[in-house]
């Protein structure tokens, strides 16, 4: 047990040491001349945590809540004029309804995969401002179990999402040395880059996959074992909708810590039995440079 | 400071957008509420209104008239179990944390099975216990006919199981599948077991789908169909044994049966159950479930729901606790 915690504890400190004591930046930032140069390249690894809710009408009328935890991976390239990044996330936890006496918990899990590029507006960015815009496609898919449901205790929905992107993000570094006081400690803080940025996200194409009308299909007792039985697309469906702030710190030695509120919102159309899911997640990015730029 | 405001701010922001985009929230222990849910839900989505002749409109007008604010927990499941039942099908519950609802199809007809009686009369005192199957000889019957007792449908029918029990008993002129009793469960476990008793692909039945909120609106009927297993089958005569207890996969395997020649079914008409429950919550957190399919027989009927009829019918006499009719009858069926 003592190894196992020791290998643990090593692992948290590999990922850590990087970001240790190394965050004296003093370089002012560089307008890059042509889009794709001098473009820092990204490794990111995200743990977060959250409040969400979903409900299914399908199902039920009622709003399950829940504090679920949140994991990615990203890979990104940016500058002042192009970014691109690609993410695997992960949202997942317990969410439950309580009326009364009555309880009933849904174990779900809520899987992404994201691409985004965008485009430097090269009117609008100056030193301490950039803007850009672009888009984004998300494919989100989720497996709801709750048991109370009796045969429609699983719930899958798929979205797949073409967004309309803007960005903007604003240098936030503090280039000198400063002495500051807390209380009756007196300490030295460090020149370091740090930036903030507001991305916002609005969905324009949705289509959606989800339960037809009687949710469980029937292939089980055709003898046939379907997944998404009885599942049907629908085209230009629904509606979606999110937005990420980021405050990043950057390294002396190019890696970044950055500190994300994401909120994600989607709802299917139609009037029938509608799916609505939103998500607020508060995550920790470790940004490994993998390029040196 | 001013990173955090901006932050906090854009939360309440986006959660007022959330506010706008979705729906308000449900939730409420009101009666009549609760009643209307449940009555709009099983009008739109239950699949067997116009086969059981049931005016959904008129039970309204019963049900909602004992509807009244401020009635208790306990008074309004009565209501709202009371016109559940009404749908006269065991598919459907109203499921809450002190009770659960449910009509009780097995009181339209006479007990019919004892299992103490099939022990002390019919099987030696240490029979065969193969997963789900109780088996043995039949006593008293020179090995010549295998009885299988399947209780209930757990899902746990395998290939091992049923190949032991097919290979004891592939000399016997016939044998008994005891389904009485048996209150359904996993459907694959049907499928499984008919696959031994056949030769050819054979279509058993026909199932077809709610598709919206009329009561007649269904999908195309689509074909259940079973292939032979690939391995140890048994094709002669099997007397498959039902009663007013044998419900949903129960059903599902006596409704197969009737497509399936070497299969007779003995005993008493089942009792239904051949839709395929959904499930879902009321407002105010209560959890029901009723039928949104129809199984259809070979010629796409669905009157079977009201419970698959016996090819012979045998009924218990229960002033003779030392004779079992319908295994005695099966005997004489299979000899």
């Amino acid at each position: 047990m003592t190894k196992l915690i020791t290998h643990f504890l090593g692992a948290i400190m590999l990922l850590i040491f990087p970001f240790m004591g190394l965050a004296q930046v003093s370089d002012s930032i560089s307008l890059p001349t042509s889009p794709k140069a001098n473009r820092s390249a990204y490794i990111g690894i995200s743990v977060g945590i959250g409040l969400s809710n979903f409900r299914d009408f399908a199902t039920s009328p009622l709003i399950y809540h829940g504090a679920p935890k949140y994991m990615a991976g990203s890979f990104i390239r940016e500058n002042s004029l192009r970014e691109t990044e690609i993410r695997l996330s992960s949202i997942f936890g317990n969410f439950a309804v309580a009326v009364g006496d009555e309880a009933s918990v849904s174990k779900s899990t809520f899987i992404n995969i994201y691409y985004s590029r965008l485009f430097g507006l090269k009117k609008l960015n100056n030193e301490k401002w950039n803007f850009k815009a672009g888009g984004l496609y998300k494919l989100s898919g989720d497996l709801r179990q709750n048991a109370s449901l009796g045969n429609n205790a699983i719930g899958i929905d798929f979205f797949s999402t073409i967004f309309a992107s803007a960005k903007v993000s604003k240098d936030v570094s503090r280039k000198s040395a400063k002495n500051k006081k807390f209380l009756f400690i007196k300490y030295k803080v460090k020149p370091r880059k740090r930036n903030i940025a507001f991305r916002l996200n609005i969905g324009v194409i949705n289509t959606t996959i989800r339960n037809g009308y009687s949710y469980s299909g029937q292939s089980g007792i055709l003898n046939e074992q379907g997944l998404l039985d009885g599942y049907e697309p629908k085209m230009f469906s629904g509606f979606r909708m999110n937005t990420q702030f980021d405050y990043t710190i950057y390294m002396k030695n190019k890696n970044a810590i950055q500190l994300s509120y994401i909120w994600d919102a989607a709802k299917t159309g139609g009037d029938l039995d509608k799916f609505e899911v939103a998500h607020h997640t508060f995550k920790v990015t470790l940004l490994f440079n993998t390029n040196n730029k | 400071m001013k990173k955090l405001t901006i932050l906090l701010f854009s939360i309440v922001f986006f959660t007022s957008c959330e506010k706008i985009m979705f729906e308000e929230n449900k939730q409420a222990s009101n009666p009549k509420e609760n009643f209307d849910y449940l009555w709009d839900q099983c009008d739109t989505k239950y699949s067997y209104f116009d086969v059981k002749n049931i005016d959904w409109n008129a039970i309204k007008v019963k049900y909602s008239a004992k509807i009244y604010e401020g009635m208790s927990e306990d008074s309004l499941f009565s209501v709202l179990g009371g016109m559940l039942n009404e749908l006269k099908d065991d598919h459907t519950n109203l499921i809450s944390s002190f009770n659960i609802s449910s009509y009780g199809v097995n009181y339209g007809g006479q007990d019919n099975f004892d299992w103490r009686i099939v022990k002390d009369n019919y099987l030696p005192r240490h029979y065969y216990n193969s997963g789900p199957f109780a088996h043995e000889f039949l006593k008293g019957q020179n090995n010549e006919i295998g009885y299988i007792r399947f209780a209930a449908f757990t899902g746990t029918v395998n290939e091992t199981n049923l190949n032991f029990i097919l290979e004891r008993y592939k000399n016997t002129k016939g044998l008994i599948l005891d389904l009485r009793e048996n209150g359904g469960g996993a459907v694959t476990d049907v499928f499984q077991i008919l696959s031994r008793f056949i030769d050819n692909e054979t279509t058993v039945f026909y199932s077809r789908l709610k598709t919206g909120p009329d009561h007649n609106e269904f999908s195309e009927p689509e074909a259940s169909i079973v292939k032979p297993f690939d391995g140890i089958r048994y094709t002669k005569k099997v007397a498959v044994l039902i009663d007013r207890s044998t419900f949903s996969a129960g059903s599902f395997t006596a409704l197969s049966a009737r497509a399936i020649p070497n299969l007779i079914l003995m005993g008493d008409t089942t009792g239904g159950g051949l839709g395929l429950p959904n499930g879902g919550q009321l407002p105010n957190g209560w959890t029901y479930r009723f039928s949104t399919t129809q199984a259809l027989t070979l010629d796409k009927k669905p009157d079977f729901e009201q419970g698959v009829p016996p090819d012979i019918t045998v009924l218990f006499d229960w002033t003779n606790l030392t004779q079992d009719e319908v295994i005695e009858r099966a005997v004489l069926e299979l000899q």
